[in-house]
């Protein structure tokens, strides 16, 4: 027991100790975010070295592996800069804080996700523009998340239960809890978005493993609702965004309540629906960079009509765009698709009403994203725009989020944890219809 | 059994040759990637020849037990009907590559071009080649993408509304298609071919819609499916999206036609066993391909650009595929698909050589006006009847006899010799105008020749139905689920010759100048119909309007729901 406490804290405290050494190169942009990538590939490192030495959450290890791999990849996308800086140190705070709660019990675990939902609204109260200004929505619903967080490690069952639910409602957007979702994916700082859209939400599915198996019908059945709400709300939002970043937020959010509405069905979170939430953070977190590479050029919250050919002037890009946004709409052969089909071969359906608006909302994707895609990289090539292909930071980045997104796309569901679904499933479906078991 | 995997993995070779190298050897490489092209064609036709003398391939990476725990699980299984599909699809993809090459020579983005072409007929075998739902859909859907990218020139706003219209119009129906797999998969609790049509056949499933309607679980998965298979092959209503390609390049079109619209007959074939259990999917595919069928065809003859004409007489086709496939007649769909797949790239190849003479030659093509006859003689009036009414009977009389065909038990056949005498009928019909100036000698020529083609065609086809399906019950027990009531099928019958046989007589007796009485409001209704069709039934702007009424919509939920975030 004591060995086991002792790898989680290593495992979370490999990055904190990196923000903390990073820290050192504070006057040298280049080196901080050199500084900062190799901590945490050394944290992913130590994740696959140890990864037989303590407790796998119900969810599975890919979590665990995704959370460095993405904080690599977001750091890896943003140019060295000043300005950048301090979203480099919190990411590796971040990454600290949410690999504590993943391989920590109560009470270690809720007071480092109290202390992430803090640190992040302390965050958005800092950050905020002209363009994108301050929202007391978003703040005011990460406060709630810490005060849930507390509520779950103070109070009794039933209200702690509630309480959990609810936080993780807020970290895995569900309506009506997704504005700190929103507001964190549109004001955090630096590449702080491209990290947080897979950090809180796989943070919020290890809640959800949690707590599902234990929460009355009546409240799953409300929770399927307002997960359905959110899958078609989120869908027909994105839908009427010109605002890319705005666009990404309510799509996720829309993929995120599908996750919720199966979840809600079965009552578990199995490692299928961490492939789901962790493809799903992942691609968004990719279209994010990608979008930042954009900016990066361009100016923030450029309007994607304003910039159009870009396919003729900077191919690499274009290219790696497509992929992420074939992969982020759900078709295979990505991990999202992949995810998308184990939950539905997996789980019985509650209703072929949810179905349906699961699907829409599967089908609204390839509207949405593909338009913003159109928008970009084809069109006429405008001469007054200057046209930069991806530095090797930036094609590092896409490129690593691609191959991962086709790997977990290809992969069996059976390599990050045996999944129990599939043969209960099966038994289920030989009751109910009399299927004789000779496969 | 390597030999069925090296016909993808040749394709993919060509691509990889296309897409990768310098830009100095570009059309070198070009013409380097031909060779496993063709390659390819070879390995189609020894896989169709080792089918048809061995039986089917298995190939499987993955263990049946465990299939959905596999994302996708990879595996082949080529019958006759995959082999026949990869045959068509290699010789005709050998023929497009090799003139994309020339076609394409010195175009900035011939490079992306032709890898693309290679990749598409790839995925197209490794469509029709699947084992499983699961892989068939998932080549079904990068096919969907393709389609959008193959449109080539995307700095044209034109192509480009075109393909993103392809692009979305097809995801609806491939979203239907996921929902088909899902239903299947928990209804029946595999994704496996053989072992899904063994399920469902052994385990019938009600599904309640909603109280008092109840469906059957195979109608249910059918007609998903079917919505799929719609998308793909450019059915009513999903069509648009085939005219709204026609800005990509010909050889496109011509993979196009010849390939990628057959997947939507393809999928109903390799499901048939679960369609045979449906007997109300197969009459919705028989409304519905009716229904494409005569509108595509209107269509067709009101445009007035060969590519859109050309456009049109595809979806017609395909109406009358899918058709065929609602009386039960699933090979005759097949042996359709793939001769109309022949034809219709040959057209299409061609079709640049037709414009450009057309510029040069003002008279091209040639007007073929003469002085109208101003009686009809003998030699007209005899060879119009035996046209229309000897050969008929005499088509009857041999099916029944010699082919032993029981006519009066199949529908299907009765509508299949139907087609016969019409289209045939009407192809001499068009070819001799049966002017009375044709001397005997011409007359018994084209008759005599339109026999040995309504008889070999009539052979032809029962050979490729016990070749495609070698158990005659397997297709009685198709014919028999796709039997409409007795009474609506014959005067389904009965109607459609009197139109045509009046139709005919009006438009040889217009033809000859003379003068028909007919009342004002039907001329005025005629005009209007041929504006109506001309247009296309303006259902791009039904669509275009429809599009923008939503997004006002989505603006004002927007509006009204923002103000937290935002």
């Amino acid at each position: 027991m004591k060995g086991g406490a002792l790898i989680t804290s290593v495992l979370a405290g490999l990055p904190l100790l990196g923000a903390l050494t990073s820290l050192l190169f504070w006057s040298n942009p280049a080196r901080l975010k050199l500084s900062s990538v190799v901590w945490s590939a050394v944290s992913l490192g130590s994740i696959a070295g140890l990864s037989g030495q303590f407790v796998i959450p119900p969810e599975g290890l890919l979590p665990l592996y995704l959370l460095p791999l993405t904080a690599i990849i977001s750091l890896l996308g943003q140019p060295p800069h000043a300005d950048h800086r301090l979203s480099w140190i919190t990411t590796l705070a971040f990454l600290g804080l949410g690999l504590c709660v993943l391989t920590n019990q109560p009470p270690v675990s809720s007071l480092a996700s109290m202390l992430l939902f803090s640190a992040v609204a302390l965050l958005l109260y800092r950050h905020h523009s002209v363009l994108w200004p301050m929202s007391w929505w978003g703040i005011g619903t990460y406060v709630l998340g810490a005060l849930c967080a507390t509520l779950s490690l103070a109070a009794n069952a039933p209200l702690s239960s509630v309480a959990l639910l609810v936080g993780s409602a807020v970290l895995l957007p569900l309506m009506p809890f997704h504005d700190g979702h929103l507001t964190a994916l549109t004001r955090l700082p630096g590449n702080l978005p491209s990290f947080i859209v897979l950090l809180l939400p796989i943070i919020g599915l290890h809640g959800l493993a949690t707590v599902l198996p234990t929460v009355p019908d009546v409240v799953a059945w409300i929770v399927s609702l307002f997960a359905l709400a959110g899958a078609f709300y989120g869908a027909i939002k994105a839908l009427a965004q010109t605002r890319v970043r705005l666009l990404l937020a309510y799509g996720s959010l829309s993929f995120f309540s599908m996750l919720w509405w199966f979840a809600a069905a079965t009552r578990t979170a199995t490692p299928r629906s961490a492939l789901l939430v962790g493809t799903v953070g992942l691609a968004t977190s990719g279209l994010l960079i990608a979008w930042q590479v954009v900016r990066t050029r361009y100016g923030d919250d450029i309007d994607p009509q304003a910039v159009s050919g870009l396919a003729s002037g900077m191919p690499q890009y274009a290219v790696l765009l497509s992929l992420l946004a074939l992969a982020a709409m759900g078709l295979p052969p990505f991990g999202v698709f992949a995810g998308f089909m184990g939950l539905l071969l997996s789980a019985p359906f509650p209703s072929s009403g949810g179905l349906v608006i699961t699907l829409l909302a599967w089908l609204a994707a390839s509207w949405y994203i593909m338009q913003m895609v159109q928008r970009l990289l084809f069109g006429l090539r405008r001469p007054e725009l200057r046209y930069t292909d991806v530095l090797r930071t930036e094609l590092a980045a896409l490129l690593i989020v691609v191959l991962v997104l086709l790997a977990l796309g290809l992969a069996p569901a059976t390599l990050f944890a045996p999944d129990q679904t599939m043969s209960a499933t099966h038994s289920i479906m030989g009751r109910s219809y009399g299927i004789g078991n000779d496969n | 059994m390597t030999l069925v995997l090296l016909v993808p993995a040749f394709l993919f070779v060509a691509a990889a040759i296309v897409l990768v190298g310098p830009d100095r050897t570009r059309h070198a490489r070009a013409k380097i990637a031909a060779y496993p092209v063709g390659i390819a064609c070879l390995g189609a036709v020894g896989t169709l020849y080792q089918v048809a003398s061995s039986g089917p391939i298995e190939i499987r990476s993955y263990n049946l037990s465990s299939v959905a725990s596999f994302a996708i699980p990879i595996g082949f299984h080529v019958d006759r009907l995959s082999a026949i599909m990869m045959t068509l699809i290699t010789s005709v993809s050998v023929v497009i590559y090799n003139y994309s090459v020339g076609y394409m020579f010195q175009d900035r983005h011939a490079r992306r071009y032709l890898a693309m072409i290679c990749l598409t007929d790839f995925v197209l075998i490794c469509m029709v080649s699947s084992s499983n739902l699961m892989m068939l859909f998932l080549f079904w859907q990068i096919l969907s993408y393709l389609l959008y990218v193959l449109a080539h020139n995307h700095g044209h706003p034109g192509t480009l509304a075109g393909a993103f219209k392809t692009f979305t119009l097809l995801r609806v129906a491939d979203t239907a298609f996921l929902a088909g797999i899902a239903l299947a998969y928990q209804l029946y609790g595999t994704l496996e071919f053989q072992e899904l049509f063994v399920r469902a056949a052994q385990t019938p499933i009600a599904l309640s819609l909603w109280p008092g309607m109840e469906v059957s679980g195979a109608t249910a998965i059918t007609l998903l499916f079917f919505v799929g298979a719609m998308g793909k092959s450019a059915q009513f209503p999903i069509h648009l999206w085939l005219p709204g390609s026609l800005f990509a390049p010909t050889p496109v079109h011509a993979l196009l036609h010849a390939g990628i619209i057959n997947a939507g007959g393809f999928l109903i074939n390799r499901l048939a066993p679960l369609f045979g259990l449906s007997s109300t999917t197969l009459h919705v595919a028989f409304v519905i391909g009716t229904l494409t069928a005569i509108l595509g065809a209107t269509m067709m003859l009101a445009q007035n650009d060969i590519k859109k004409t050309l456009g049109f007489s595809t979806i017609g086709q395909m109406g009358y595929m899918i058709m065929e496939c609602g009386l039960g007649a699933f090979s005759l769909a097949v042996f359709h698909l793939v001769a109309h797949g022949l034809f219709k790239a040959t057209v299409f190849l061609n079709c640049g050589n037709v414009i450009h003479k057309a510029r040069q030659e003002p008279h091209f093509p040639h007007v073929d006006h003469q002085v109208d006859e101003e009686e009809l003689s003998r030699l007209t009036w005899f060879t119009g009847f035996i046209t229309t009414l000897f050969i008929p009977l005499l088509i009857l009389l041999v099916t029944h006899g010699v082919l032993r065909i029981p006519l009066l038990e199949s529908q299907g056949t009765v509508i299949f010799l139907f087609f016969i005498w019409i289209t045939s009928s009407q192809a001499i019909l068009t070819l001799t105008r049966l002017r009375q100036v044709a001397s005997w000698k011409v007359s018994s020529v084209m008759l005599i020749t339109l026999l040995f083609i309504v008889f070999v065609y009539l052979f032809a086809v029962e050979s490729f139905t016990a070749f495609l399906y070698p158990d005659p019950e397997e297709v009685a027990s198709y014919f028999k689920a796709a039997a409409l009531p007795d009474w609506l099928f014959d005067l389904m019958i009965v109607m459609a010759t009197l139109l045509t046989v009046l139709g005919w007589s009006y438009l040889y007796l217009r033809a000859h100048g003379r003068t028909i009485w007919m009342p004002a409001w039907i001329d005025g209704v005629r005009i209007r119909l041929y504006v109506l069709f001309m247009n296309r039934l303006y259902a791009d702007e039904i669509y275009q309007k429809l599009g923008v009424i939503l997004l006002r919509i989505l603006d004002r939920f927007d509006k009204s729901a923002q103000g937290w975030s935002r």
